[in-house]
């Protein structure tokens, strides 16, 4: 069973093809990364996964489960962080946890866990009672990327995850990331356009252009395949090669 | 109950608790609006006196003695429109018969022994006797009355003058014909006109507000960059929907009290005029709804809130910030303001027809139609309108469900300038204009 399947997928917006035939797949616990510019379409194949987005055509799952049909149960075992998501200015960070974990679960004590567990992995520690109005960007992002994780979904979508932040901040969430998944095996489909991080984090990469997958394997393999030094150099090849 | 209903509530409810415009909303505008209000309302009132003061008036001269003429010339004097009629015994068949001789508002009976009272008194006895006084009673102006408190003053002025603490007076009032004796018009109508303002200005504010702060959560989901993240939470997506409506329905509702609070303060302000002592049962008089009207008064205006609602979750939907979103709402305000303006002094009966289908169009006018009518005892008017507004919102609310249900709410936006060109990221959000396909479904 894959993790996800998406086949021959097309998003069209009005006479602009956002995606454009896009396949690829996701094996169960690896970190499978979308690299490629800006306007690739990588956020609109990660919303299409994510039930946010319809395909114009084509077909994506989530073990075993299509995406358009089986929405409500999709969104039973994904987690999606946004690119530029943003938490309730008059929440908490300790509230905005509480909120979200009561969609996954009932159990009280269970929803205690899992803030527990957010408020460890976010590393904001007596700040989470503090209204997230007054959080810098690093520190929102690295409570939200907490959010994303705490339900321990079967599918973590991640979009840019480092977006915008410093270096220490990115270095942080990078971590968070690596160790999460390492001790939960929790699959990950990230998007990004910083080729270092993906390097860093992903088990396999697909390159994105123009709405379609120009080359896919594990950054090693591509590597070699293409004699380069780094995934930005076989990004440059691939694109000058299409 | 819908999956996450509870949860998306509480926190809704926090998030517009904590907001600081809401509360000052709440609370600055009541403290500025109201004693702007009570100045504009005591300067109508003013005006009103100066104007009865001068106004017609039947004098029924049932005595005929000197001092009898010379109260009537006193009114005269004063700059009144008096008719003088002699020996008529004033019933509740003639009165409206003189009204309508002379097209006026009121009678005063100067009864007989009048004049001997006065020489009575000025004699050195104690003796006291009573004018009578019958005001039709006008829900239409709502400071028509004031002839009363006009007639009130002269007598005061009269006693004062000659003969102190003699001469009182007993005010009836006639309502859709009939003759209610004891009951002031003047007392009345202040109350009617309590009513008839206060109903609609409740409505106005329950309504901008409701419809503010739906479209402010909406639109604040949005421009936080937090709905990405709701639409892919395990909840159902109506909840969603549902939880901005019932929070936004709670929140107005406070503010709504707050607001009612202030306002019933002005106006008790302006009532403090009246005497204490004096207990008028409207719902005896039949000015006032049944359990039933209220009834119907509630759910009408209950309606009415939840489709104003709907409506401006729709249109913030098509925002991309609070800013854009309020704008948009705007849109809704003046069919809001229009029939509570308007309906305040008109009567809808005997508006032009072509006027009264635009009001009845209008859901918003229909709380204020009902309440009137069911003042009347005209409830079919109450329900078709619930009927009406209730099938009005179930068109909007089914529009709001498919909006929240597909792709749209996260990708439909209003373009107001020309399309510029189109990176990914303009795409991201302006799906709406781009679409050829209508998006299916994608929450059940």
């Amino acid at each position: 069973m894959l993790a996800v399947e998406a086949h021959n997928v097309t998003k069209v917006f009005g006479n602009i093809h956002a995606l454009d035939g896009l396949s690829f797949s996701v094996k169960p616990g690896e970190v499978f990364g979308l690299i490629g510019p800006n306007g690739a379409g990588k956020t609109t194949a990660l919303r299409i996964v994510s039930t946010l987005l319809l395909p114009t055509s084509g077909n994506v799952k989530v073990f075993e489960l299509d995406v358009v049909r089986d929405a409500a149960d999709v969104r039973q075992i994904i987690s999606y962080l946004p690119e530029e998501a943003g938490a309730y200015r008059y929440l908490s960070g300790w509230e905005y946890l509480e909120f979200m974990a009561k969609f996954h679960t009932k159990d009280r004590a269970e929803a205690r866990r899992m803030v527990m567990e957010a408020a460890e992995i976010s590393g904001l520690g007596e700040r989470l009672k503090d209204k997230t109005k007054t959080y810098s960007k690093g520190m929102k992002r690295r409570l939200l990327v907490a959010r994303a994780l705490m339900p321990k979904p079967k599918l973590a979508i991640l979009d840019e995850p480092t977006s915008g932040l410093d270096v220490l901040h990115s270095y942080y969430v990078r971590e968070i990331i690596k160790g999460y998944v390492k001790k939960y095996g929790v699959t990950v489909l990230l998007s990004s356009h910083n080729m270092l991080e993906v390097e860093y984090l992903c088990d396999r990469v697909a390159l994105i252009n123009k709405g379609k997958i120009v080359a896919e394997g594990e950054p090693q393999e591509l590597k070699e395949k293409f004699g380069s030094t780094n995934l930005e150099e076989v990004f440059a090849k691939v694109v000058k090669l299409a | 109950m819908l999956k996450g209903f509870g949860n998306f509530l509480l926190k809704e409810l926090k998030e517009l608790v904590r907001d600081p415009k809401i509360l000052l909303g709440m609370i600055i505008v009541p403290l500025v609006m109201f004693p702007f209000l009570g100045f504009v309302i005591n300067y109508a009132m003013k005006s009103a006196q100066e104007k009865a003061a001068k106004a017609a008036l039947i004098v029924v001269d049932n005595d005929g003695g000197y001092w009898a003429n010379n109260f009537t010339e006193t009114l005269q004097m004063a700059g009144m429109s008096v008719f003088i009629e002699r020996n008529i015994v004033l019933s509740d068949e003639n009165i409206t018969g003189l009204l309508s001789k002379y097209n006026v508002a009121q009678i005063l009976e100067i009864p007989r022994g009048f004049n001997d009272t006065i020489n009575k008194y000025l004699g050195g006895q104690h003796v006291s006797i009573k004018l009578n006084f019958y005001g039709v009673l006008s829900t239409i102006g709502a400071f028509e009355s004031m002839g009363s408190s006009v007639i009130d003053a002269w007598i005061e002025q009269f006693n004062r003058r000659i003969a102190p603490n003699v001469v009182a007076v007993e005010k009836s009032t006639i309502i859709k014909g009939k003759v209610k004796r004891g009951v002031d018009p003047a007392m009345l109508s202040g109350l009617l006109m309590y009513q008839s303002i206060a109903l609609p200005v409740t409505i106005m504010i329950l309504l901008t507000y409701s419809v503010q702060i739906a479209a402010t959560s909406v639109a604040m989901e949005k421009e936080e960059k937090t709905l990405e993240t709701l639409l892919t939470l395990p909840m159902d997506r109506l909840s969603i929907l549902w939880g901005k409506l019932s929070g936004s329905i709670i929140v107005a509702a406070v503010g709504a009290a707050a607001y009612m609070i202030g306002y019933s303060y002005v106006l008790g302000s302006i009532m403090s005029g009246v005497p204490a002592n004096i207990n008028l049962d409207l719902a005896a008089l039949e000015l006032a709804p049944s359990f039933y009207g209220y009834l119907l008064l509630g759910i009408s205006l209950f309606v009415t809130i939840l489709s104003a609602l709907a409506l401006a979750v729709i249109m913030s939907a098509f925002a991309e910030d609070v800013r854009s979103a309020q704008s948009l709402v705007g849109y809704i305000y003046p069919i809001v303001f229009l029939p509570s303006f308007a309906l305040m002094y008109l009567d809808i009966n005997t508006l032009p027809l072509a006027v009264r289908i635009i009001f009845y169009t209008i859901p918003f006018s229909h709380p204020i139609i009902a309440s009137k009518a069911i003042i009347m005892g005209d409830y079919w008017t109450a329900v078709f309108g619930i009927i009406y507004v209730s099938a009005f919102t179930m068109v909007v609310m089914y529009a709001a469900s498919r909006l929240f249900a597909t792709e749209k709410i996260l990708t439909a936006k209003l373009r107001f300038k020309k399309k510029g060109k189109h990176g990914e990221k303009q795409l991201r959000n302006s799906s709406k204009t781009f679409h050829k396909k209508a998006p299916q479904p994608i929450s059940r």
